[in-house]
């Protein structure tokens, strides 16, 4: 299905939220990479991780000693494409590359934007609750839920005063660009010159969530749903690529261990809890650095004992025998 | 007796020569001497009565000290108590004077009563007072118990300490305030900052009893952060409950209700510690029993010290942390009859099993897992393996790589930071030789300075994940670490300070063992 740079022998590992809903994994943010994997027939095994709900870093792909991590370089797929792991681009001619780039650039602003609002706002707890929390204790679900709502009002700028105006905002950005991928793939299988592209992980990822884990209620998914052509294109990829049968995780689960999702905005990388900066490498010190370093901590141990020593061997030391205070002085009677 | 003509004491009495010749006068001279006679007779019982008073206080001392003297406790009468409960004073006292049937056996039982009351650390000071019964109630006595309860009852510490579990030592800080309501209540708010920035916040109480509960309870809330990012690379925060449920002596039992998040804010870790990345609860009952019968547990030199510590978490739900954790502690100590030498000998071991379907392929929590290394005391502490002196903390046992950063791809350049993570390990064992000696300078003795050659030993294996079909007991020995050392320990009023040069003797790759010196701070209680 569709040319990729190959992968070689390497193994891939995706670990992702838990599958629900009839997919393969249901978080938005984890079915996009491994529909791309799919769609790059990469040799990749899945596992699944059910206690880190709040995470940036999960959807991750280990390869070798490596790792892709979600809140790193754009996300997992771009840092896939640059270490030249997997790119379903690479075969795709340069005239098509800046329609490529500005339309997954819509996919993943205004659509990413509004399955945020969709999931975390618009529609209850529910589904939420079953993607990222089912696992957790209550109490720490209902706490790390609520912390979720609160980062994704606060990311998408929602607050009580222009709640309604933000609302409407959000799915009018969502119905243009449904329209503007429904022009944009007619009748063909895939968005781009027939080849699959991250372009088709990533719209994939989002059509296959809306369909088929919100509720019928949703209103960004009557407004998938007006556009035939995108319907068919999901539930035609869907079937090709087999995501109807629930993938086995290959890797022994540990007692904590199953799938959840993370809903980390890929714009920026460093929201969320335990997120920060691209690390950069530490500095290697000098050994002329390192031994000062333990110079210096020998000569302020042995100051601090010396100080002690003499404390302990001038002072009157402290002793702890209590004096029988009840004790009868029968000489001085 | 009465006399009409008292001679005044300013005049000495006649002697009795003086007395003698007196006798051959006429009458009235004799009279006189009648008078004088009877007067100086008088004198001399009055010179004798203390004499007699006190002979006759000490033969009652005496036999009230020796020979059983009967008597029966009628009342306990408790005063000074303003706001402390009398009925929290009774619990603490009224088993002590029910039995005794002599005076000694009351007067040891007042001791007894008296170190209990000054336990409850809410009273300035506890005098107890055995006063006669009742007139028609002959060989009773009346218990009197005045307290003075604590005039400021809040007060606070600071001190510096070293746990062994800890990364190094830390500076704690708390305030107590104490029987706010008159149940001999303590309530307390604790800080404490390590100085390798752990971070540890708790407000609890502590009862002596409450209501049919007779041994002391204690409700905890805690905060605490720690930063093992050196080592295992991960950051570890712990929010929960802790509740003592029975605490005596030699039995401790306690329920623990801990959130607990592991982050790994470098995204370095290996692939090992990624996937114990998250949230977990940790609802665990924990039982200890421990029986110290060493002489000092600062320099023991005679008697044994055993230590058994049970924990089983996943009470919660079935969502929490499901396992069983058990630790065995040994510890012997036999004087050498020669420069006041100890031989101190210890063996520690401790396992950890997850609980559940197939058990045997399911994961240990890593921050639940055992590590050995670091520099607490051999001998001073007890409470499982830990300590192996020579290594680091977290400084040996199974490890993973950690993640390899690919800067520039081109020229085939790779970072990786610091190699592994030590992920420790569901078998421990340590064992340790120690013998302690006084050094020669009396000044040195005096103060308590002493030196101590020591030999210790450990190793980890890690048993879950399916790993236990693959373990020998042959291997783990042949795989065991070992050092060797000499130092000088100087107990002083804020620390225990030891000073070791340790040697390694035997270590495996990735282990972080080190041969030179090594300083450990401990409480000095």
């Amino acid at each position: 299905m569709g040319d990729s740079r190959s992968s070689g022998d390497r193994h891939l590992f995706l670990v992702a939220r838990k599958p629900r809903f009839g997919l393969p994994t249901a978080c938005p943010s984890c079915l996009p990479v491994y529909l791309y994997l799919k769609l790059a027939n990469a040799d990749f095994s899945v596992e699944f991780d059910s206690s880190f709900p709040d995470s940036d870093h999960i959807p991750y792909v280990e390869y070798g000693e490596s790792v892709a991590l979600n809140n790193e370089k754009g996300g997992v797929i771009e840092l896939l494409k640059e270490e030249a792991i997997l790119d379903l681009n690479a075969k795709h001619t340069s005239l098509a590359i800046p329609d490529l780039v500005s339309t997954k650039a819509m996919v993943s602003s205004w659509l990413y934007e509004a399955i945020l609002y969709e999931l975390w706002i618009a529609i209850g707890g529910d589904v939420a609750r079953n993607i990222y929390f089912s696992d957790l204790p209550w109490p720490i679900g209902k706490i790390l839920h609520w912390k979720k709502i609160y980062d994704v009002k606060k990311l998408l700028g929602v607050t009580k005063v222009n709640c309604e105006e933000r609302e409407l905002e959000i799915y009018k950005k969502a119905n243009e660009a449904y329209e503007a991928l429904s022009l944009k793939l007619g009748d063909q299988v895939f968005f781009f010159d027939n080849r699959p592209t991250d372009v088709d992980a990533l719209f994939l990822g989002h059509a296959l969530f809306v369909l088929h884990a919100l509720p019928e209620t949703s209103e960004l998914r009557s407004n998938l749903l007006k556009h035939d052509n995108l319907v068919k294109y999901a539930e035609h990829l869907k079937a090709e690529l087999q995501l109807d049968s629930t993938p086995s995780s290959t890797q022994p689960s540990s007692s904590s261990k199953d799938a959840s999702t993370s809903s980390a905005p890929r714009r920026k990388p460093s929201s969320g809890w335990g997120a920060k900066p691209n690390p950069k490498p530490k500095k290697e010190k000098t050994e002329e650095e390192k031994k000062f370093r333990r110079r210096a901590k020998y000569f302020l141990a042995t100051q601090l004992v010396a100080v002690l020593v003499f404390l302990s061997l001038m002072g009157v030391p402290g002793d702890s025998e209590m004096d029988d205070e009840d004790a009868v002085d029968y000489d001085e009677e | 007796m009465a006399n009409s003509d008292p001679i005044p004491r300013d005049q000495a009495p006649p002697s009795d020569s003086e007395e003698t010749n007196g006798a051959d006068e006429i009458s009235e001279e004799g009279e006189e001497e009648e008078d004088t006679e009877y007067e100086e007779f008088e004198e001399e019982e009055e010179e004798l009565d203390p004499v007699r008073e006190r002979e006759r206080l000490k033969s009652i001392f005496r036999r009230l000290s020796t020979d059983p003297v009967h008597v029966r406790v009628h009342d306990v009468v408790i005063k000074g108590n303003t706001k402390t409960k009398d009925a929290i004073i009774e619990a603490e006292i009224s088993d002590l004077f029910k039995k005794p049937r002599t005076v000694q056996e009351l007067v040891a039982a007042a001791s007894i009563a008296n170190a209990r009351l000054k336990q409850l650390d809410v009273f300035d000071s506890v005098s107890i007072t055995l006063d006669a019964g009742p007139a028609e109630l002959p060989g009773t006595t009346n218990v009197v118990i005045e307290v003075v309860e604590a005039s400021n009852p809040l007060t606070g510490n600071v001190g510096v300490f070293s746990k062994p579990e800890a990364r190094s030592w830390s500076l704690e800080g708390s305030l107590k305030l104490k029987n706010l309501f008159g149940h001999a209540d303590i309530w307390d708010t604790s800080g404490a900052f390590g100085w390798d920035q752990s971070l540890e916040i708790g407000t609890g109480v502590w009862v002596p009893r409450f209501k049919s509960v007779p041994t002391p309870l204690s409700a905890r809330a805690f905060l605490l952060s720690q930063d093992w990012l050196k080592f295992s690379s991960y950051k570890e925060r712990l929010m929960g409950l802790n509740f003592g449920l029975l605490s005596t002596n030699n039995h401790d039992l306690s329920y623990n209700l801990t959130w607990r998040t592991l982050t790994d804010p470098t995204r370095m870790s290996s692939p090992s510690i990624r996937r114990q990345l998250g949230h977990n609860v940790l609802s665990a009952l924990k039982y200890c029993y421990k029986i110290d019968r060493r002489d000092s547990h600062l320099r023991p030199k005679s008697g044994y010290a055993f230590s058994s510590t049970s924990q089983v978490s996943g009470l919660w739900d079935l969502r929490g942390l499901k396992f069983f954790r058990q630790e065995f502690d040994l510890r012997a100590a036999m004087p050498l009859g020669f420069w006041n030498a100890a031989l101190n000998v210890g063996l520690s071991a401790g396992a950890i099993f997850p609980l559940g379907r197939n058990f045997t392929k399911l994961s240990t929590s890593v921050p639940d897992r055992f590590f050995l290394g670091g520099h607490s005391s051999l001998v001073c502490s007890l409470g499982g393996p830990s300590s192996l002196l020579g290594f680091q903390t977290r400084g040996l046992g199974p490890n993973d790589m950690r993640r390899v950063l690919n800067l520039n791809k081109d020229e085939g350049l790779s970072v990786q930071s610091d190699c592994h993570d030590f992920v420790g390990g569901d078998l421990a064992v340590t064992a340790f030789a120690d013998v302690s000696f006084d050094l020669p300078l009396k000044i040195f003795r005096d103060a308590g300075i002493h030196g101590h050659a020591f030999v210790c030993a450990g190793n980890l294996a890690k048993l879950s994940e399916g790993e236990i079909r693959n373990f020998s007991a042959e291997r783990f020995l042949k795989t065991f670490r070992s050092s060797a050392g000499v130092g000088v320990i100087l107990p002083t009023k804020f620390f225990r300070v030891e000073v070791n040069y340790c040697h390694v003797l035997k270590q495996f790759e990735n282990d972080h063992g080190k041969n030179g010196i090594q300083f450990s701070f401990s409480s000095p209680l």
